[in-house]
């Protein structure tokens, strides 16, 4: 059973110039097409990633995930409900959200600075109103914080106080705190240093066999999805050119870009 | 024994706090040899891009060389990098985006550097120009182009250019690729490789990337919490790892090979220390699983030459 699909998702962007400047200069209207008619299911608790260089649409489809962009075509359903369907109530709608979290890549900018690290744990808690009494909230948040591997009196901290690592460690705390079933990861680790980047990576892993999540795992990196993909789909300017899992696409690549890309990545001795 | 280009003798880079000196490079020594890719790897903060701006005199206040020799080329350069700067030791830094001026277009941006190094007239400089964008891949004729017309990896390219006008005889790239996607990463340190190769220039890497270290470099050193932890052929020191922080990293790299597929990684536990808190004798026993008494109490000096730890020294 697939848990979440898309279905011939397609996103174009305006880039036309002004209206009276198109009118004067008899120019048409421009549109780009970030995503083309991508297409792909991904089975709960498992983790499947996007690869893709910088403009091959691969944010862009995790934008449409959680809902910050809306597709100009096609739909994504999570389990079975479309989330971008125009009947459904604003409320309806946030209710949905609030099963798809996501994790930046920067966890530098996606936090912040002025609150404390308990405030930003907290925020999603009493936003979708799923614990009540400040006691109570506060222990969830010591119990988020230990379950990232940092320590309850953390929350009293201020972001800057936290190395690169453990502040993705807090952006992965905030997103489990809605309690979603889909974590969408837009290059958790590419900020990273190595060493860091397999504690995060490890640490996803935990989470998701302890809470069967589902990840939507967003890289340029080819060995770090390797060693956490379920399934792979190679995005090249916006289309899925090949999908399989990571054995065969590793061992045997059937588009030449995917074999250019496996080709680029440096390899170790 | 040919005498290496460039000689870094025990510096020290200290940065004055109320809390006292913080040193970001602890007595640090390394040579880099003519025409060899020397790779200097390590995490944020172990004060790999500090030694790059030591070489080049580019240390912003509170922090100084407070002690130690660099050498270049014959000549004791640390009182005195200006010369040196730009002309024989150029750089590239991490984001082309950055480092080109983008009022200026490309052509006059290499002209003006050319001119500042060489005596030529204006138009040798600008033949001058044409031929390092031919060198770095570039249609010359978009030397009367802005930087922003460029993509990533052809403005890494440009920069490439710029810093390979004055023929120095020394590059030191810090992250010259991580702000840019894996195949044109592998263009751009092909590139490098190949200039290195032909120009017989010497190129010093920073990169915290083990893959990249591994493809480009001839030798390596590991930095750790501004100190040297092992320094060596780049293929004895990912083969056969020395120190148990090397061996630590090379383990937690993700690697694509069929038997790790979804294996979890290797992790060093622990991270880092910081600058005002490093540990007693060797900065990484706190975190190395293979720590014994002595590792607490004393630092460890450079064992035969490749790596600074006590294991080497039972093993005699």
């Amino acid at each position: 059973m697939s848990f979440i699909t898309a279905k011939n998702l397609v996103r174009r962007f305006d880039l036309s110039d002004p209206w009276i400047v198109r009118k004067l200069t008899f120019r048409p209207k421009k549109f780009l097409t970030a995503v083309n008619d991508v297409s792909f299911s991904v089975e709960k608790g498992t983790t499947y990633a996007l690869v893709g260089e910088s403009g091959s649409g691969k944010s862009t489809i995790a934008k449409m995930a959680v809902g910050l962009l809306t597709p100009s075509a096609g739909t994504i359903t999570l389990d079975n409900h479309n989330l971008n369907d125009p009947n459904l109530s604003p409320q309806r709608q946030r209710l949905m959200r609030r099963r798809i979290q996501m994790v930046f890549q920067s966890p530098y900018a996606s936090l912040n600075p002025r609150w404390r690290v308990g405030d930003i744990l907290k925020e999603p808690i009493q936003s979708f109103d799923l614990i009540q009494g400040t006691k109570n909230q506060a222990k969830r948040v010591e119990e988020l914080l230990e379950q990232v591997g940092l320590s309850p009196s953390d929350a009293k901290k201020y972001p800057h106080e936290f190395s690169g690592g453990q502040r993705q460690r807090i952006s992965i705390a905030r997103a489990l705190s809605s309690q979603p079933d889909v974590i969408i990861c837009d290059e958790p680790t590419s900020a990273l240093d190595v060493s860091v980047q397999a504690q995060v990576l490890n640490l996803l892993k935990s989470l998701q066999k302890e809470f069967s999540l589902t990840y939507l795992f967003i890289t340029h990196d080819l060995a770090v999805v390797s060693s956490v993909a379920n399934r792979i789909g190679v995005l090249n300017k916006g289309a899925l050119v090949e999908e399989a899992s990571p054995e065969e696409l590793f061992t045997n690549p059937k588009q030449d870009y995917t074999r250019m890309l496996l080709n680029a990545a440096p390899k170790m001795l | 024994m040919l005498q290496p280009l460039l000689e870094i003798k025990n510096i020290c880079v200290e940065f004055k706090t109320r809390g006292g000196a913080l040193k970001a490079v602890d007595d640090l020594s390394i040579d880099v040899q003519q025409g060899e890719i020397l790779g200097l790897v390590g995490e944020s903060g172990a004060g790999k891009s500090m030694m790059g701006a030591a070489i080049l005199g580019l240390i912003d206040p509170p922090g100084r060389l407070s002690s130690g020799e660099i050498w270049f080329k014959g000549q004791r350069i640390d009182q005195n990098p200006e010369p040196f700067r730009g002309c024989e030791i150029s750089m590239i830094f991490q984001d082309p985006l950055v480092s080109l001026n983008p009022l200026k277009k490309i052509g006059d941006q290499l002209v003006e550097t050319i001119l500042r190094h060489k005596r030529m007239s204006r138009a040798q400089a600008i033949d001058r120009a044409c031929r390092g964008l031919i060198e770095v891949g570039i249609d010359p004729e978009r030397l009367n182009a802005y930087p922003h017309t460029f993509s990533g990896g052809m403005r890494q390219r440009v920069v490439i250019a710029l810093a390979l006008a004055s023929e120095p005889s020394l590059i030191i790239a810090d992250e010259p690729t991580t702000a840019l996607d894996v195949s044109v990463q592998a263009q751009i340190l092909k590139l490098l490789k190949k200039l290195c190769d032909s120009r017989g220039t010497s190129i010093i890497l920073i990169t915290h990337d083990m893959g990249v270290i591994s493809e480009t470099t001839d030798r390596v050193g590991v930095l750790y919490a501004g100190r040297l932890a092992e320094i060596g052929i780049t293929d004895h020191v990912l083969r056969s790892a020395k120190h148990p922080y090397t061996q630590g990293l090379v383990a937690s790299t993700p690697k694509i090979d069929p038997d790790s597929f979804g294996r979890s990684l290797y992790q060093i536990p622990g991270s880092m220390p910081k600058l005002d808190a490093i540990p007693t004798g060797c900065a990484f026993h706190p975190r190395c699983t293979m720590r014994t008494n002595k590792c607490s109490q004393e630092r460890p000096p450079m064992m035969k030459d490749t790596a600074a730890c006590w294991l080497l020294e039972e093993m005699e």
